[in-house]
């Protein structure tokens, strides 16, 4: 049996031979039988370190509390994808690729929250100026300020503030959280003297700080957040797979079914003719002039 | 928007019947294409409307609930991601032992070096992605093959359920099911741990937290089969060791498969950086394939369009005779795909809830 790589790369996260697997010097075996857990295994492999208690604990809390979110797009999308009856995995391959600029942005959290830390050191402003210097440049640009809002918790997200007040209470407490509280401060205030409505915190806003407090890079966040997901979209998807119906087209389920025909809305441009393709230059050159199309260009 | 009125229909399909449509009124259809409707489906007011269907969550705009446990209130209470997964999958609290033994599963399962997920999520990351695109095709290296905990866990279900009838012994199927699966890369024994004791340490494990049960005790009978049927010297290796000890936890071969693949995907996140930060990108074209490394025919000419039929060669076959003879042929160009038979089959169990959404 051919046991080669099947690419060749110098690496610093593992190696692995016949005797063992080392990840960042570590023999996973006795990571594993000494009774580390595996949040601890997550600081190993991002970080090249061994937490204290309380970060582990930070970030058990937070990975757990992330996990399941019920109908979100990308539990939508393992379920879309299982629809077709494909191997399971692609289903939560297509769930944990959902998150992006918008769902989960853990990331552009991150790297919003360092450019302004950055700059608060080099411009030798205070973390509390800073904040505000950030939500008053979000904000007069019109641009969303990352970590605030959630389209279904409009309330406020009922993992958020839980998680900052676990991070309090673990007292992991550093730069980061103080930055975040900041942003909030002054995002509500900016918000109420504008007479806007209240927009709370979301779970990224408060699970990727204590993320980045802990040590952790925004992409390294990001991969937390979005791969722990993927556990319970993957139960979504296969919930779907046992028990709903394949296609998700049934006329025969007593329930209309997700892409039943009746679920089609059409707005866009009326049934028309096919030009002959002896009239296919006049047809097109004359579409072309009129313009009309343009306003269905996407 | 609905249907089109009737009156347009009609409009629409005289202009289309007197100008014809190539084929589309040939009386072999077998409808009149030109009666057909304009428009969208109407909704449907008989059944109940589409809704997302869980039993595994919901939430509104104050909670989070999986299998009726809040889950702000699990963490509060200091549960974690090993906790909640035997809430999603099996929509129970798991035992202090229990939660012990996914987070050791979970540990070994983390990281495997420069394997097919970790490969898959360097690739991806070449091309300038997002990180969260090479965790999830890194998920897909996940196979019948590669991390095939569906397959090993369905074969052991199969082999279980006629010893459970009554058909044979544990023994006799253990040596059935190596006799009738000795090729299959899901058979959990392998040469690959014969140096690394892993897969033994993690059954020592289950045994000492007393969660072994009869899929351990099932794959033990499994080794010591293949051990006697095989020639060559033969172990436990991790697929059988972690696939037998997540189903005596109590996860299906599904869910396993599952856990298991999204569990190496953080790693395969770690290897995205890792390719991000110490290797280029790649762009359209840039990557050669050297000539050493293709046997395909040798260089020829392009022969002029006018002569297309002297060269060209139909591919149509009148006999079953003439269709086998071009199969055969067809089997030598390597990448036609003839060489490969396989079902695609339906993976899923079941099909309709029928107990939803009656109006």
């Amino acid at each position: 049996m051919n046991r080669e790589p099947l690419i060749r790369r110098k690496t610093a996260i593992s190696y692995k031979t016949e005797e063992k697997t080392v990840m960042r010097g570590y023999n996973l075996s006795e990571l594993a039988e000494e009774g580390y857990s595996f949040y601890d295994a997550m600081f190993v492999l991002f970080q090249n370190r061994i937490p204290t208690e309380n970060e582990e604990k930070m970030l058990k809390y937070e990975m757990g509390v992330f996990l399941e979110h019920s109908m979100s797009p990308s539990a939508v999308g393992a379920i879309g994808v299982s629809a077709g009856r494909p191997n399971l995995p692609v289903c939560v391959a297509a769930a944990v690729s959902t998150f992006g600029g918008v769902h989960g942005p853990g990331a552009a959290h991150g790297y919003m929250l360092n450019k302004y830390l950055e700059r608060a050191q080099k411009e030798g402003k205070t973390v509390d100026e800073m904040a505000k210097t950030l939500v008053d440049e979000y904000m007069d640009a019109g641009r969303p300020v990352m970590g605030m809002g959630q389209p279904q918790h409009i309330d406020s997200d009922p993992r958020a503030e839980p998680i900052h007040l676990r991070q309090e209470e673990l007292e992991l407490e550093g730069v980061y959280l103080e930055f975040q509280r900041a942003l909030e401060k002054y995002f509500h205030a900016r918000r109420k003297k504008e007479e806007r409505s209240y927009v709370g915190v979301n779970v990224v806003g408060s699970g990727n700080t204590a993320l980045m407090e802990i040590g952790f890079s925004p992409n390294a966040g990001w991969c937390i957040g979005s791969v722990v997901r993927g556990f319970s979209c993957a139960a979504h998807a296969l919930f779907n797979m046992k028990r709903g119906r394949a296609w998700g087209a049934s006329r025969n389920e007593p329930m209309v079914q997700m892409i039943d025909l009746s679920m089609i809305k059409y707005t866009g441009p009326e049934d028309r003719i096919v030009p002959k393709q002896e009239a296919q230059q006049e047809y097109a050159r004359k579409q072309k002039e009129e313009g009309e199309y343009k306003k269905w260009v996407i | 928007m609905g249907y089109l009125d009737k009156k347009k229909t009609d409009e629409l399909n005289k202009i289309k019947r007197e100008r014809k449509i190539g084929n589309l009124d040939s009386p072999k259809n077998p409808f009149d294409y030109y009666e057909r409707e304009y428009g969208t489906v109407p909704r449907d007011t008989e059944r109940a409307p589409f809704q997302w269907v869980s039993e595994v969550a919901y939430k509104n705009v104050h909670r989070i609930v999986a299998r009726g446990y809040d889950t702000t209130e699990l963490m509060e209470e200091g549960y974690g991601v090993i906790e909640v997964l035997f809430v999603d999958y099996q929509a129970r609290i798991p035992t202090v032992e229990e939660g012990q033994m996914l987070n050791y599963v979970m540990i070994m399962a983390l990281e495997d070096g420069l394997s097919a997920p970790a490969a898959i999520s360097r690739m991806v990351a070449r091309s300038k992605t997002f990180l969260t695109q090479a965790c999830g095709a890194s998920i897909m290296a996940f196979g019948h093959a590669y991390g095939a905990y569906s397959a090993f866990g369905n074969c052991l279900e199969h082999y279980l359920d006629r010893v459970d009838k009554g058909e044979f012994s544990l023994e006799a199927a253990a040596e059935l099911l190596v006799k009738e699966n000795r090729h299959d890369e899901a058979l959990g024994v392998s040469g690959l741990m014969l140096k690394d004791p892993a897969a033994k340490r993690m059954i020592a494990r289950a045994e000492k937290l007393g969660v072994a049960g009869k899929y351990i005790a099932f794959t033990k009978e499994i080794v010591k089969a293949a051990q006697n049927a095989f020639d060559e010297p033969v172990d436990l290796d991790m697929l059988g060791a972690t696939g037998a000890t997540m189903m005596d936890l109590g996860f299906t071969p599904e869910a396993t498969w599952a856990i298991l693949a999204v569990t190496r995907s953080f790693a395969a996140g770690a290897h995205y950086i890792e390719e991000v930060e110490r290797e280029e990108s790649s762009r359209l074209g840039q990557q050669l394939t050297p000539i050493e490394d293709y046997d395909g025919p040798a260089d020829r000419p392009v022969p002029p369009l006018s002569d297309r039929n002297k060269y060209a060669k139909s591919a149509i076959c009148r006999t079953p005779d003439e269709w086998n003879t071009r199969f055969e042929e067809m089997k030598k160009v390597r990448g036609s795909g003839f060489r490969i038979v396989e079902e695609i089959q339906d993976p899923s169990k079941k099909s309709g809830i029928k107990k939803v959404g009656k109006l």
